[in-house]
C-alpha cells in the first residue's frame, strides 16, 4: 500500500501519468481487438494462436501437475468411499447370504414337501412333519415328530411317505408327538391284497419286515403282489401302499404266512406326511387301540 | 511494487488458473488474474497497476477468450480504479477488500460482456449465475488472503510459544 521512496510516492500518487498510460493501454487494446484477423484454418486469431503455441509446454506441465494433484485428491476420496462401500457391501453380502441360506432351506423344505406330495395319491394330506428321532429298541419302533397339538396333530393321525404307509401318531404333545411305526412289533393295520382284494391284518415284526396275517390258504397271493391299507381298522385310510409280498409260505394253521417288504424306506425317514385322521377315530377314540396288538 | 515481483505474481496467477482448472469441476471460480492486478494496484503505482492489469488480461484472454484484449481492456481499467481506491481511500480489512474485489470482478465481467457484444455481436450477459459465483469466490478468496496477509503471525507465534513455555 505504501511506495518505497518519496520520489516514487510522488509518481505513484500522481494519477495523471497513470491516466495517460491507461489511455494508451486502452487504445492499444482497442486496436488489437479491432485488428485481430481470423487465424488460418479457423483456429482463432493469429496472435492467440502464437500465444497458445508458445505457452503450450508450460500449460501442459501445469495441467499435468494439476491433474495429478486433483487425481490424488480424488483417489483419496475414492479410497474412503471405497472403504465405506466395502463395509456396506459386506453387510449386504452377509444379509444376502443369510437370506440365501433361508431361501435354500425353504426351497429344500418345499421340494421335500413337493416330493412327498407328488406322485402319491395319499388322501387327506394335512402337512409334512419332520422327524426328530427314530427309536428302534427291542422291537419297538417309534419316532418323534416335530408337530404337536398346536399344529393340528391329533392321536391316531396316520403318517405316510409317498412310498407307503409309515405308522400313526400315538401321543401328542404341544409341539412334539410320538408316532408308532408300522414295523413296530405291536403295530397292526387292516390290509388288502391289491390284486385279489383279500383282506388281512398286517403287523410289524419289530425288525424290518411286515407279516400279512389272516390270509386263507386258498388265496392266490404270490410274491410281488401289492399290499395296501384296507381302511377297515378305523385308523388308516384305504388304498395307501404298504408293501410288496416277498414270500408266501404255508403256516401251521389255516392261514398263509405272507412276508411283506415295506414299500416305504424306513431306513431313510426324514419327513413324513401327516394325514387327516379317520372320522371313526375322532368319533370314538377307542378305535385306535385296535391297531395295537 | 517492483517488476521482479509483478512477473512472478502474474505467472503464479496463470499457474493457479490452470491448476484450479484441473479440479474435478474443471472450472476455476476465482479470478486469479484480478487478484494479481489488485495486489499490484494496492501498492499505489498507477502505471504498474495498469500495465499489470493489461498483461494479466492478455494472459487471461490467451487462455480463455476468443479475442485478445477483452480482459486486458477491463483489467487495465480495474487496475487504475483499484489504485485510485488504494491511494485515495482509507482502505483495509478483509471484508472491505473482499467486497471491493467482488465488485471489481462484476465490473470486469460487465466490461468484457459489453466489448464482446460490440465486437462479436454476442448477447450481453452480465449478471449471470456464473458471474455472481465468480465474483463471490474472488471476493472471498481476496478477503481471506488479505486477512492472512495482515495477520500478525510473528506476534501470534511468540505469544503461542510463551503460552507453551508457561
Amino acid at each position: 500500500m505504501r511506495p518505497q521512496s518519496p520520489l516514487g510516492e510522488i509518481a505513484a500518487v500522481n494519477p495523471r501519468r497513470g491516466g495517460i498510460v491507461l489511455a494508451m493501454v486502452l487504445i492499444g487494446c482497442v486496436l488489437i481487438l479491432s485488428a485481430q484477423a481470423p487465424g488460418r484454418g479457423g483456429r482463432g486469431t493469429v496472435l492467440q494462436s502464437w500465444i497458445l503455441t508458445a505457452s503450450a509446454p508450460a500449460v501442459n506441465l501445469v495441467a499435468s501437475a494439476s491433474r495429478s494433484f486433483w487425481g490424488a485428491i480424488g483417489s483419496t476420496g475414492e479410497l474412503f468411499r471405497a472403504r465405506a462401500e466395502n463395509e456396506r457391501l459386506r453387510s449386504d453380502l452377509d444379509r444376502a447370504q443369510r437370506e440365501l441360506f433361508r431361501l435354500r432351506a425353504e426351497v429344500k423344505q418345499t421340494a421335500a414337501e413337493g416330493r412327498l406330495a407328488a406322485g402319491s395319491a395319499l388322501p387327506g394330506i394335512v402337512r409334512s412333519v419332520p422327524i426328530l428321532l427314530v427309536e428302534h429298541r427291542s422291537g419297538v419302533l417309534s419316532a418323534l415328530i416335530a408337530a404337536g397339538s398346536t399344529d393340528g396333530v391329533v392321536p391316531d393321525s396316520p403318517l405316510a411317505v409317498p412310498g407307503g404307509l409309515v405308522g400313526r401318531v400315538v401321543a401328542v404333545g404341544r409341539g412334539v408327538s410320538r408316532a408308532q411305526l408300522l414295523l413296530d412289533a405291536s403295530a397292526a393295520a387292516g390290509a388288502r391284497i391289491a390284486r385279489t382284494g383279500e383282506l388281512g391284518v398286517i403287523r410289524g415284526d419289530g425288525k424290518d419286515r411286515l407279516t400279512l396275517n389272516n390270509i386263507a390258504t386258498t388265496s392266490t397271493v404270490a410274491p410281488g403282489d401289492w399290499i395296501e391299507s384296507a381302511g377297515i381298522d378305523g385308523i388308516y385310510p384305504r388304498g395307501i401302499p404298504i408293501g410288496r409280498v416277498e414270500s408266501v409260505s404255508r403256516g401251521s394253521k389255516l392261514f398263509l404266512e405272507v412276508r411283506v417288504a415295506p414299500s416305504a424306506d424306513f431306513t431313510r425317514l426324514t419327513d413324513l406326511l401327516l394325514l387327516s385322521p379317520s372320522p371313526a377315530t375322532q368319533e370314538n377314540p377307542e378305535v385306535g387301540r385296535s391297531a395295537t396288538r | 511494487m517492483k517488476l521482479s515481483r509483478i512477473v512472478p505474481l502474474l505467472v503464479a496467477a496463470a499457474v493457479l488458473e490452470f491448476f484450479m482448472g484441473g479440479s474435478p469441476s474443471h472450472r476455476s471460480p476465482v479470478d486469479w488474474f484480478l487478484l494479481a492486478t489488485a495486489t499490484v494496484a494496492r501498492s499505489g503505482d498507477f502505471v504498474r497497476a495498469v500495465l499489470a492489469g493489461a498483461a494479466a488480461g492478455f494472459l487471461e484472454d490467451g487462455i480463455s477468450q476468443r479475442m485478445l484484449g477483452l480482459n486486458a481492456f477491463a483489467k487495465a481499467v480495474i487496475g487504475y480504479a483499484l489504485t485510485i481506491v488504494a491511494v485515495r481511500v482509507v482502505f483495509g480489512g478483509a471484508i472491505a477488500m473482499g467486497a471491493a474485489l467482488a465488485a471489481a470482478e462484476l465490473v470486469n465481467e460487465s466490461l468484457v460482456a459489453l466489448l464482446s457484444a460490440l465486437l462479436l455481436q454476442s448477447p450481453i450477459v452480465i449478471l449471470s449465475r456464473d458471474a455472481l459465483w465468480r465474483a463471490a469466490a474472488t471476493g472471498v478468496t481476496g478477503g481471506a488472503l488479505e486477512a492472512a496477509w495482515s495477520f500478525p503471525w510473528q506476534e501470534w507465534w511468540k505469544r503461542r510459544r510463551l503460552r507453551r513455555l508457561r
